[in-house]
């Protein structure tokens, strides 16, 4: 079963730093420092403000994940109990992030040591300069996998509304519940056949 | 001139009233309900932008209700090549009426930076937490057109010569203790607000910052042979505050402001990428003689326990005319909270206390509004391990991060003190020769003219009569 990271709407304050820390698990200090223009600032899960609702919505790593269902060219894959978006592969066909239930696929310009990747042939006329056009692939959660300390959103929240499942802790909580369910039977033992 | 602005701002609509910026707020000057945009006292803020450095609530580039960020950032005050996204919480920016005037050969340029800027602006760079780039620093400035690189620590050394003897005066006499340090704009504002009975408790030096943009133009437009009046004085501070500071209406010299802008760290990082100035690769450069020159001790002001330091140095010796046996007072080092320390001088005691972090100070005036406050000299700082906490610092995203900033920067600080060949303030050539050629003597007729100032009550009473 895969690995994944779910929010408590009731603790959530909307405060962002969960998005923050994505960005700064992601790309380090240096996200500031490239010398180009715009914000490149791309967090992997989106906190979403109602009156009624304030919760971080992030991928689910579905068991039969749609995404990796639709993906034409095989770019997403399961892989150490998570759903993984090859980006060097990626074609930004866009497929997966309209099949998303959760809305937790965005499309982000592909980046290689702090420079914007730039695409081989495909050119774009801006502002009357023609100029290669940027690489533009997939981005969702990878509960941070590169790190090796699991992922920075759940640690970083100042209210723990983030909670980081894993199966086994999925296994543990259900046998707690039938334990639970087994011990309540006692009260009916011995109860005759209708 | 006084500045209208309240400096400190919380951007509607990109708040959502998560409220982190309140639990950090040392004055309670934060007001609004969880979930709504929250907005700020003017009147009780002290402008530390603490709230500033801990927002994360930004504006995602795909939300159509916010105004676009070319607009805010024009209305911030900012450049438009800043990479932040934009955060709720934002101090008023002064960087765009900055790189005006340095594009006006007309005017005489001059700019100081505070101790803390040489330890955090490299981060700005991509550079790792407590880099140490003085020379770098000074380089940056001069290619950004300054015509003198002048320094605060050099100022910082004058601050202690006045304060470590205005201290030695009131600890002889006995009169108005304990004495208060006056270089923390954010506490001298919160004094003036909370505690304005206690005022003559501050020291009446004016902070290293003002005591410099005095001096460049008196002293320094004598050396330079310019008209007080042409010279255009920017000071770099890790402070928000500072831009509230340099416009209160009696910081002026004859008719001239002393100090014109305050920038921030991280505006001046904006303006140096602005300018397309490579800053890692900068050679090391000096600063301007004779007011950029500083020693060990004025270059510890950046820290909490700094300027206790750097007056216990100078004080030692000017009472006792011996040498202090330690330069390394490791006792009034340290981190967020209060300090308190007992130093044998000859026949006297000092009892020291020092006060990092602005939330802390309300239990000290107490005692001493009671007379039962048993120090001679007592440290504030607002920003929780002084100046390289401050709120106009180089931003950092996560609290984990946080700890770690704050104690590189600390110790580049005390790193950059220990390799200066003179260490203390009354040891500094160019003070001694300040001195000798144009301010006389400490506490003299000339410093009580440039260098110390009055305060003013600000509690609700006062305003409303």
């Amino acid at each position: 079963m895969n690995r994944f990271v779910i929010a408590d709407p009731d603790k959530c304050i909307g405060c962002h730093t969960c998005e923050v820390a994505c960005v700064v698990a992601h790309a380090g200090n240096n996200m500031f420092v490239q010398e180009e223009s715009g914000a490149d600032f791309y967090p992997r899960l989106t906190v979403v403000e109602t009156d009624e609702v304030t919760a971080p919505v992030q991928c689910r790593h579905c068991e039969d994940a749609p995404c990796a269902n639709v993906c034409p060219n095989g770019s997403i894959t399961s892989k150490d109990n998570s759903i993984f978006i090859n980006q060097d592969s990626c074609i930004g066909c866009k497929t997966c992030m309209l099949v998303c239930p959760y809305g937790a696929i965005t499309m982000v310009p592909a980046h290689k040591g702090g420079q914007k990747q730039l695409q081989s042939g495909l050119r774009s006329n801006t502002s009357g300069a023609w100029s290669r056009k940027e690489r533009i692939v997939a981005n969702k959660c990878d509960l941070c996998e590169d790190s090796g300390k699991g992922p920075e959103c759940v640690r970083v929240c100042p209210t723990n509304a983030l909670q980081f499942i894993v199966p086994s802790q999925i296994e543990d909580s259900i046998s707690r519940k039938r334990l639970a369910s087994a011990q309540s039977l006692q009260q009916f033992s011995g109860f005759s056949r209708l | 001139m006084s500045y209208k602005d309240p400096i400190i701002h919380i951007d509607e609509q990109l708040c959502t009233g998560c409220r982190r910026c309140a639990a950090v707020c040392p004055v309670d000057a934060i007001i609004g309900e969880p979930g709504h945009p929250q907005t700020i006292d003017a009147h009780r803020c002290v402008v530390c932008g603490q709230c500033v450095q801990i927002c994360t609530a930004y504006a995602a580039d795909n939300e159509s209700t916010t105004a676009s960020r070319a607009v805010k950032l024009q209305e911030r005050g900012q450049l438009p090549n800043v990479r932040e996204p934009l955060f709720a919480a934002y101090s008023s920016g002064d960087i765009q009426k900055v790189k005006a005037v340095l594009a006006d050969p007309k005017r005489f340029k001059v700019v100081q930076c505070a101790p803390a800027i040489r330890v955090s602006l490299a981060e700005e760079f991509g550079l790792p937490f407590g880099t140490l780039t003085p020379g770098k620093m000074a380089a940056a400035l001069r290619r950004l057109k300054f015509d003198r690189i002048y320094d605060t620590n050099f100022a910082a050394d004058v601050t202690i010569m006045e304060e470590g003897s205005e201290l030695i005066g009131r600890v002889m006499s006995g009169e108005r203790l304990p004495m208060f340090t006056s270089c923390c704009p954010a506490w001298v504002k919160h004094a003036e607000t909370a505690a304005p009975e206690l005022l003559e408790h501050l020291s009446s030096c004016k902070s290293p910052m003002q005591m410099g943009g005095a001096l460049f133009k008196t002293y320094g437009a004598e050396l330079d042979g310019i008209a007080p009046s042409d010279i255009f004085s920017v000071a770099v501070m890790p402070c928000t505050c500072k831009k509230f500071e340099c416009s209160r209406e009696e910081m002026s010299v004859d008719g001239c402001r002393e100090v014109d802008l305050v920038i921030t760290t991280r505006e001046l990082a904006s303006l140096i990428k602005d300018q397309g100035i490579d800053f890692i690769h900068l050679p090391d450069e000096p600063f301007d003689s004779p007011l950029g020159k500083y020693s060990g001790a004025g270059s510890i002001f950046g820290v909490t326990g700094g300027v206790m330091e750097a007056a216990i140095r100078t004080g030692y010796e000017l009472i006792t005319h011996e040498q202090i046996p330690n330069l390394q007072l490791d006792f009034v080092r340290g981190e967020e909270g209060i300090r308190t320390a007992e130093v044998q001088i000859g026949d006297l005691e000092l009892k020291v206390a020092v006060v990092a972090g602005l939330k802390y100070v309300d239990a000290v005036l107490a005692k001493v509004a009671e007379g039962t406050c048993p120090y001679h000299f007592i440290e504030v700082m607002a920003c929780p391990e002084g100046c390289v906490s401050g709120g106009g610092q180089p931003k950092l995203l996560l609290e984990t991060q946080r700890k770690i900033a704050y104690q590189a920067r600390k110790s580049a600080v005390y790193r950059h003190d220990s390799h200066q060949k003179v260490r203390k303030s009354h040891e500094n050539p160019d003070i001694i020769k300040l001195y000798k050629d144009f301010l006389g003597e400490p506490l003299g007729h000339t410093s009580h003219h440039l260098l110390h100032t009055k305060f003013v009550d600000r509690s609700l009473k006062e305003e409303m009569s």
